[in-house]
């Protein structure tokens, strides 16, 4: 297993890794849909289960691991997006919290839309 | 006064002697300026004249000289002693490729495919010399000035988990290179690289280790080259599928 | 210039190369522009795990900080999930894009790293027709459920 043999390779296969969980959440929504069409019912058996201990820390590790995508996303996509102002290049930091900023404005958006209507 | 002394553990291998690889150790005089290098070739000199290994301008930029040390590809006129010193160093050859004898690879393999992407400026027609020079700006050389520092070291062919596994893989140095030509603003050959690029075997092999551009001494970023390749081709190929007028090369 | 290099004993350009290395030139000037094409099935796939990649990076942790963890702890306004509010809301075709888009995308990023996956990391050389096949097809089936799911809502 090279993938285990330096801490970068750790890192790469961790990486590589989150995308299980995102399409293990994606289960996760398709089963909250799949619950809203079958009727109140289904659809509030699943907000019951949404709500067991169990979820919540199947949910935190999920969260944890999509973070940390979207962390190592970014700084990739740093290596690659490349924002020339004449001859000067922006620094891959400074793409990276902008990207960052632009995550916490989505997030604020998708929040905005579950807690107000 | 004893002088300070480091120890090399080096990879051997003569094939006339057998098939079987060895590691001998050298203790080499240590100085606070040396080089691996320096002990390679303090050893050849005064120690064992039969080792075999590759070097030239000793500065880091010829590409000569790469090595595993300490299991880590680098330059070894660019690797101190007193990163390691007082521990032991393991200096073996690169990896990834096949061994001709001691620190020697045969490097065949990625020379084919520096060949392939044809890393040198393509033109429908030459310019004639009555004609002046090409004429580049600035930022017409920004454009592809990182990748062109490469110096065919192959140390991120070492580094490349998915080299290690697809020999087929072209390889981080060879895509980097085809991206410096094809972004040069004299060259009209891009569409050809393209194809070259285009290919399972090519730019889609990788998946982003990063590994190689960690290991690169020149800073050419081999890994971002990969990946703008692949950003570019696909636009253009998406374009290609919705957008009937196609452009230049 | 010809004769100069002939009387040094060099040779030209196109005999160091041998006819073979030819640059050989699409005709791009006589062929009619005017002309769609396919893209080759790995630009999809990759701009699929792409797309998947910022989807996934943007959109997914704040929903999973919601669902998972926000609802349960009671830090949502009680009518947040109601029965009613949501079916209100995916009733709307708009939002039902945004949904289809939210459980999909990841799909397709799994898929393609999990395709590559399989073969450096754990080693599977060969069978790549079948691997991929395994990997774009559940994601593609996970497209057909969500879509079907989406249009009963």
């Amino acid at each position: 297993m090279w993938w285990l043999r330096t801490k970068a390779y750790r890192r790469f296969a961790a990486r590589e890794a989150t995308s299980l969980f995102a399409a293990a959440f994606s289960l996760v929504l398709l089963l909250f849909l799949f619950g809203l069409s079958r009727g109140r019912q289904a659809y509030e058996g699943f907000l019951r289960w949404l709500e067991r201990p169990g979820t919540v820390v199947l949910s935190a590790v999920i969260l944890a691991a999509i973070l940390y995508h979207a962390g190592t996303w970014f700084r990739l996509t740093s290596h690659i997006l490349v924002v020339r102002l004449g001859r000067l290049v922006v620094p891959r930091k400074v793409v990276i919290s902008g990207l960052v900023a632009l995550w916490l404005l989505v997030s604020g958006l998708v929040l905005q839309l579950y807690a107000r209507f | 006064m004893a002088e300070e002394t480091t120890t090399l553990r080096v990879a051997r291998y003569r094939p006339e002697r057998g098939p079987e690889a060895y590691v001998d150790e050298f203790d080499v005089p240590y100085r606070e300026d040396m080089v691996v290098l320096d002990a390679l070739n303090y050893i050849k000199d005064d120690l064992d004249g039969s080792l075999t290994y590759r070097w030239s301008c000793r500065m880091g930029v010829c590409g000569s000289c790469g090595m595993m040390v300490n299991g880590v590809p680098r330059l070894t006129c660019s690797t101190f002693l007193r990163e390691f010193h007082p521990k032991p160093v393991v200096v073996e050859p690169l990896e990834n490729f096949p061994v001709i004898r001691d620190l020697v690879v045969d490097i065949t393999d990625f020379l084919e495919k520096l060949r392939e992407v044809k890393p040198w400026v393509i033109r429908e027609e030459e310019k004639r010399v009555e004609d002046g020079e090409y004429l580049q700006t600035p930022e017409e050389i920004d454009r592809y000035k990182q990748f062109s520092m490469c110096i065919n070291c192959m140390l991120c062919y070492s580094a490349c988990p998915v080299y290690a596994q697809d020999p087929e893989f072209l390889g981080p140095a060879a895509i980097a290179l085809a991206r410096r030509y094809s972004l040069d603003s004299r060259d009209q050959g891009r569409s050809q690289r393209d194809e070259v690029l285009g290919v399972d075997t090519g730019i889609w092999d990788c998946t982003f280790v990063g590994e190689c551009s960690v290991v690169c001494p020149k800073d050419v970023d081999p890994a971002a080259a990969i990946q703008r390749t692949k950003v570019d081709t696909t636009t253009r190929g998406m374009l290609a599928a919705v957008w009937p007028f196609q452009g230049r090369t | 210039m010809q004769e100069r290099r002939k009387e040094t004993g060099g040779i030209s350009l196109d005999d160091a190369l041998g006819a073979s290395e030819k640059w050989d030139f699409e005709p791009k000037k006589k062929k009619p522009e005017l002309y769609l094409t396919i893209p080759p099935k790995e630009l999809v796939f990759w701009a699929l795990f792409s797309a998947g990649g910022m989807v996934t990076a943007f959109l997914i942790p704040i929903h999973v900080a919601i669902l998972g963890i926000a609802f349960a702890a009671g830090w949502l306004p009680d009518d947040a999930l109601s029965y009613e509010r949501v079916l209100d809301f995916a009733r709307h075709p708009l939002a039902k894009i945004y949904l289809g888009i939210l459980v999909v995308m990841p799909l397709y990023h799994w898929a393609h790293r999990f395709r590559y996956a399989v073969h450096h990391q754990l080693g599977v050389h060969g069978w790549k027709r079948l691997v991929a096949t395994f990997c774009y097809g559940t994601a593609t089936l996970g497209t057909a459920l969500t879509v079907w799911i989406l249009l009963r809502i």
